[in-house]
């Protein structure tokens, strides 16, 4: 039919109604094809940036605007998904609250605009003043760690620095060291060819992992078994046969005893435990005392419950899988999460699964090539150990140094050890606990650069704000993280032009290298790096960047286990922790505090993430915060049982108060929650003022909501320094004011 | 010609709107516009405490109450099966909105008419599929044709026996639940 | 309250669509069954009721948001015969030329009244079969909606029938009071009127909240929420008491006492109708329920 503009309609219309016999003129494929003509569309394969999974994606971009994103199937973490962030981030470039242009901070809560000629200048001589000063050891780098650790690891080094800290002692640490100690590195899991799969106190459905999701439902929809253990009905547990709301901080009890049973009624995978792990006779020593009767006191779950699920994981076995932890019970959450660690992994070797089809295995990792150090020197070794005494045999041997324990920078900037410091990609302010004594310590600091896109709570407090590109502006080094079944290279590459006065990492390095006497450690572009990295793989950079993720051939393949500790074997009795005095067996240990079972008051604190929310970067998107809006999910978690004691209805503010912290929030009372204790999801309690846009747009922004550290006091576990998350005991009361 | 429908598993939905963003980017919705929503129900006391997240959007029904009421014939169904909103012609009375039992449509008050999930028939027509699926990280929607019985949806449907939501309405819709 | 695309405006529509047409129908059967009663009451109602549907159809119009900005677009109006809109739109575009054109003819008002006092019978036929239609049809509007099961339901033409006889009957008794203060003695003829539509409205109200309660439970939701819910104080105070229990008093009081009741509360029954008929249509429209769908 032909179109008739709106002129002319009105023309015909003037005449008479002999214009309706014209009818609805226009049809919709007609209207939607004009609406997609009238720009240009292109497709960009890059790599998300909305938290720091770095999935794989098709940006496509109408005219200059970016439209929307695909997920390139091919891609290892996140098999052709995206979440709601991938997807409500891209929002994020035009969010009027970015910074426009470097800033350097001239009062409190104050900033001036500065070239960046001039930031580089003024860094360059304050950075080597200190350097001259306290020793090059006195500046660190914290970072989240992604394939440019690389790049911030060379700069740093280049000062002569080993001070470089992850948040792993926020997040992974336990999980990371836990396995390293047990099968010598990180495992990845088959879960699609699973028969049975157990998550404890995991839950890829809120602390998203695409790839594992897809992987999950596939199972499933093959008739995989799969139990929840977790305090609290996460939104994995929606995916699940069975959920065990397991006592917090008990999983140990509950791992130990299913490995009790497993042991006693002669279920182990007898071939495997004798060729492939060491100890077994010691561990099966150590957990005879750890009776389902046991641990139905500790954990709150029924001894029936432990034994059938016992059964059932060995009646599987070896096509099983207990998920390897993330942060979690297995994470940064409990004095005993190392052990519940160590103890997954022996439960593993019980189950036989390690590079069996459903099991755990070794992801293959493509080899990168180097600069040749001929034409590019690599910069001076620096210590093997890090201020906060990480890889110190002497304080935190297992702590490995390049990770450290990253929220005792404040402490050691309170005591002048640190100096200087460069923050990329983190907010610790927000994400280290107690914010006071964060907040007291990184002011403490001579020189504070940040790299953020936002003045966030951290940024607010730098004396110089460094605007890295944004993720949908820049280029970035070959990243090979997407290598969980086969080797696979991507790489991020710019979508749009940047709208602001911002630069990529590397520019930005490269820029503060050139005024500290290090540029010689720069002397290339990313593109020479990027191609030095891909020459071993035979893939030219203008594949990669035209499809975005290329496979590189070597795929995992069940087999023996090729196992990386001290012995090559699964080591139930840890040869290193030996070494170090350490208890090498798996052994019960207490949380490190519990709530008093007398006062109708005392919860623990726990805290996760939602789907939709990431560390403290998300909750100022309208895109996302309105996901909260409308489904009311900032609340607090509470059981319905407690909450009346407390005279709580559902919505009711509650006043929640630690040794350390207090705050409001409004409940949620629910059965999904295990009665001792309360959650609060994580995300919100942003409280820079700078967070303007999610503020006037629904639940998010500025001063909306709690976060878990405020209430967090400062721990250092023993053996790894790191935060103990969930340690957190408080004292909820029904509160006359609003809260969010 | 083909006869679009969505089965969607709520067994599998883990409640993450993925499938909501996606929706309003393929849509260019603004934030507070949605084409798609999902409901949460709790039910049950431990043990046998139970979520169930529902993701709900426009059920395209054959027996359309929307398109029944719409004054001007700007609500149609395509050859495809798939009800949309021609924007030229709806003058935004909403009664489709009041007549909706499933309150799945919305007004745009920028353009002054109503608005719908159109099942990305413009992706559909070029071989792809609605963003909603394509996204959904446990893939608890299925897309396809309902008029083949070897399609992977009429599979699906016929052997979980998934059901349109309420289908007692009468309003014969081409989405299919599966609620346990 | 659930969240509801319709507002005051198409309340209001409902209201003066339904008032005008009562308005009219209560000129014509003044005007054929009781001329020497009240002359004024014929001419205020037969005045009212052209500006009262026009006002109401504008309503309409306002709450059309890209067909009141491209106003063209309301040319599309009228092709969907399965919507009562359509219906509507052909109904009111009959009705409001004839209730202007009775309202001319009948007071002989301008050269078109005087043309047309010929034609006043005509007119009232014609008119009378429009304002029905457009007071049924109001009804009908909400009542085909199933998408809120409380309207879905063959009372609610019969309820808004009801109503809009007596808001107009209400309207044309107080347009004559203001023409002609002196004939209010001789309205009380016509408080029978009001007896009995408000009678009827009460009946048919009565009917459709029980019958709400226990249909489904999304009606039941919608009853409850007026007999005893968040609108219960405006369903029992301004509906219940004020638009049907005081007038209806009244007008019986009015009748049996025949033109000794003071003129205050004469016009203050009236007034109370009106009150009622519009609290009526907001509340249906404002407990409008969607239906459980999961």
């Amino acid at each position: 039919m032909p179109t008739i503009s709106r002129r002319k309609f009105l023309a015909a219309s003037a005449v008479g109604t002999a214009a309706l016999a014209v009818g609805p003129y226009v049809s919709f494929d007609a209207w939607a094809k004009a609406q997609n003509e009238s720009q240009e569309t292109k497709v960009t394969p890059t790599l998300c940036g909305a938290c720091d999974n770095w999935c794989a994606i098709n940006v496509h971009t109408k005219g200059d605007r970016v439209w929307k994103a695909e997920g390139i199937p091919g891609a290892g973490k996140n098999l052709g998904g995206v979440c709601a962030k991938g997807h409500g981030f891209l929002h994020e470039l035009y969010n009027p609250d970015r910074i426009r242009g470097p800033l350097k901070r001239v009062g409190p809560d104050k900033f001036e605009a500065i070239s960046w000629e001039q930031a580089f200048k003024e860094i360059g001589e304050k950075t080597l003043a200190i350097k001259e000063k306290h020793g090059p050891q006195s500046i660190f780098w914290l970072t989240h760690p992604q394939a440019n650790h690389s790049l911030n690891g060379r700069f740093l080094h280049a000062l002569g620095s080993s001070n470089m800290f992850s948040h792993g002692s926020t997040c992974f640490m336990p999980r990371n060291v836990g396995w390293w100690l047990t099968v010598g590195g990180k495992p990845e899991m088959d879960l699609e060819h699973s028969r049975m799969i157990v998550l404890l106190g995991r839950n890829p459905a809120g602390g998203l992992n695409l790839g594992s999701l897809r992987e999950i439902s596939r199972a499933r929809s093959n008739g995989a078994r799969m139990v929840v253990v977790d305090p609290r009905f996460n939104e994995s547990a929606s995916l699940a046969d069975r959920w065990l709301r397991i006592r917090p901080g008990t999983d140990l009890a509950l791992v130990l005893a299913l490995s009790h049973v497993i042991i006693e009624e002669g279920r182990w995978q007898k071939e495997f435990v004798e060729k492939y792990t060491e100890g077994f006779a010691e561990f099966a020593a150590e957990v005879k005392k750890y009776t389902p009767a046991w641990a139905q006191e500790k954990t709150g779950i029924s001894a029936a419950e432990i034994v059938q699920l016992a059964r059932e994981l060995a009646g599987y076995a070896p096509r099983v899988c207990v998920h390897r932890g993330y942060h979690g019970a297995m994470g940064t959450q409990y004095k005993n999460s190392l052990q519940l660690v160590r103890a997954v992994g022996c439960l593993s070797g019980l189950l036989g699964n390690f590079n069996q089809p459903g099991g755990l295995y070794f992801p293959p990792k493509p080899k990168l090539g180097k600069l040749d150090p001929k034409d590019y020197p690599k910069p001076p070794e620096v210590p093997d150990h890090m201020s906060d005494g990480s890889g110190d045999p002497d304080r935190y041997p297992l702590v490995p140094a390049g990770n450290g324990i990253a929220h005792a920078i404040p402490e050691l900037a309170l005591k002048g050890e640190l100096k200087a410091g460069f923050v990329y990609h983190s907010n610790p302010i927000r994400t280290n606990p107690n914010p006071a004594r964060v907040i007291a310590g990184y002011k403490k600091l001579e020189l504070l650069v940040s790299f953020d896109y936002v003045l966030s709570e951290t940024a607010t407090i730098a004396h110089y704000i460094l605007p890295e590109a944004f993720y949908l502006e820049s280029d970035d080094v070959v990243y090979t993280s997407h290598s969980v079944r086969s080797a696979q290279v991507s790489i991020r590459q710019p979508v749009v032009k940047p709208l602001y006065d911002t630069k990529p990492l590397f520019e930005i390095l490269k820029g503060m290298a050139g005024n500290l006497g290090i540029g010689e450690y720069f002397k290339f572009t990313l593109e020479e790096y990027n191609r030095a990295s891909l020459a071993p793989l035979h893939v030219t950079l203008e594949r990669l960047k035209k499809e975005g993720v290329i496979d590189t051939g070597s795929r995992w393949e069940p087999g023996p286990p090729k196992l990386k500790t001290p012995s090559g074997k699964l080591e139930m009795v840890s040869s290193i922790l030996k070494d170090y005095g350490l208890p090498a067996i798996p052994t019960w240990e207490e949380p490190l505090v519990m709530p008093d079972p007398k006062d109708p008051h005392s919860f623990r604190l726990i805290h996760g993430k939602q789907a939709h929310h990431t560390h403290a970067r998300t909750g100022n998107q309208p895109y996302l915060t309105e996901i909260t809006t409308l489904n009311d999910w900032a609340r607090v978690w509470i059981h319905p049982d407690r909450a009346k004691l407390l005279g709580l209805r559902d919505g009711d503010c509650m006043s929640i108060t630690s040794t350390v912290g207090k705050g409001r929030a409004r409940c949620r009372i629910t059965e999904g929650i295990h009665p001792d204790c309360i959650f609060l999801p994580s995300g919100y309690g942003m409280f820079s003022r700078h967070f303007k846009f999610g503020k006037k747009h629904g639940q998010g922004g500025y001063g909306f909501g709690i976060s878990y550290n405020d209430f967090l006091p400062t721990y250092f576990d023993p053996v790894l320094g790191h935060t103990m998350g969930n340690e957190i005991i408080v004292r909820v009361e029904k509160s006359t004011t609003r809260g969010a | 010609m083909p006869h679009y429908g969505i089965a969607i598993d709520t067994t599998k939905c883990i409640g993450c709107h993925a499938c909501r963003v996606a929706c309003q980017n393929q849509n260019g919705l603004a934030y507070d516009q949605e084409f798609n929503r999902i409901v949460e129900r709790e039910r049950g006391r431990y043990p046998s405490f139970a979520k169930e997240f529902i993701p709900l959007q426009c059920n395209h029904c054959e027996n359309a109450p929307c398109q029944r009421v719409c004054p001007t014939g700007a609500t149609y169904t395509t050859k495809e099966g798939v009800v949309l909103v021609n924007p030229k012609t709806c003058v935004g009375c909403k009664y489709c909105v009041e007549a909706c039992p499933y309150k799945m449509r919305m007004i745009d008050h920028h353009k002054g008419i109503v608005v719908k999930c159109v099942m990305c028939i413009d992706l559909v027509r070029q071989g792809g599929i609605p963003a909603c699926v394509s996204t959904c990280p446990t893939q608890v929607r299925i897309f396809g044709d309902l008029d083949d019985p070897n399609s992977e949806i009429s599979r699906f449907v016929a052997t979980h026996r998934a059901q349109p939501l309420r289908a007692d309405l009468d309003t014969r819709p081409r989405i299919f639940y599966k609620r346990s | 309250m659930p969240e509801n695309a319709w507002g005051w405006l198409i309340v209001t529509y409902l209201f003066l669509a339904g008032a005008g047409s009562g308005a009219f129908l209560s000129a014509v059967a003044c005007d054929l069954l009781a001329p020497d009663w009240s002359k004024a009451l014929a001419r205020a109602g037969s005045l009212a009721a052209g500006p009262l549907i026009t006002i109401g159809t504008s309503c309409l119009v306002f709450d059309l948001e890209a067909g009141l900005w491209e106003p063209w677009r309301q040319a599309y109006l009228v092709f969907n015969p399965t919507s009562m809109i359509t219906w509507g739109v052909i109904i009111l575009s009959g009705f409001i030329p004839v209730a202007f054109l009775y309202g001319l003819a009948l007071n002989g008002i301008t050269v078109i009244g005087k043309y047309f006092a010929k034609y006043v019978r005509t007119l009232e036929i014609v008119g009378s079969v429009f304002a029905v239609a457009t007071a049924g049809y109001t009804g009908v509007l909400i009542a085909v909606v199933n998408g809120v099961p409380f309207w879905n339901t063959p009372l609610m033409p019969v309820l808004f029938l009801a109503s809009a006889m007596s808001t107009g009957l209400a309207v044309a008794m107080i347009g004559a009071a203001l023409i002609d203060v002196s004939t209010i003695k001789t309205l009380s003829n016509f408080a029978l009127g009001h007896v009995i539509f408000l009678a009827v409205e009460a009946g048919v109200l009565m009917l459709l909240i029980f019958m709400s309660l226990t249909r489904s439970v999304e009606a039941a939701t919608s009853a409850q929420m007026l007999i005893s819910g968040a609108l219960s104080p405006y369903f029992w105070g301004l509906v219940v008491v004020i638009g049907v229990a005081v007038p209806l008093v009244l007008s019986v009081v009015e009748y049996y006492e025949y033109g000794e009741m003071p003129k205050l509360l004469v016009v203050g029954a009236d007034v109370c109708v009106l009150i009622g008929g519009m609290s009526l249509r907001a509340l249906i429209i404002y407990s409008g329920t969607p239906p459980l769908i999961v």
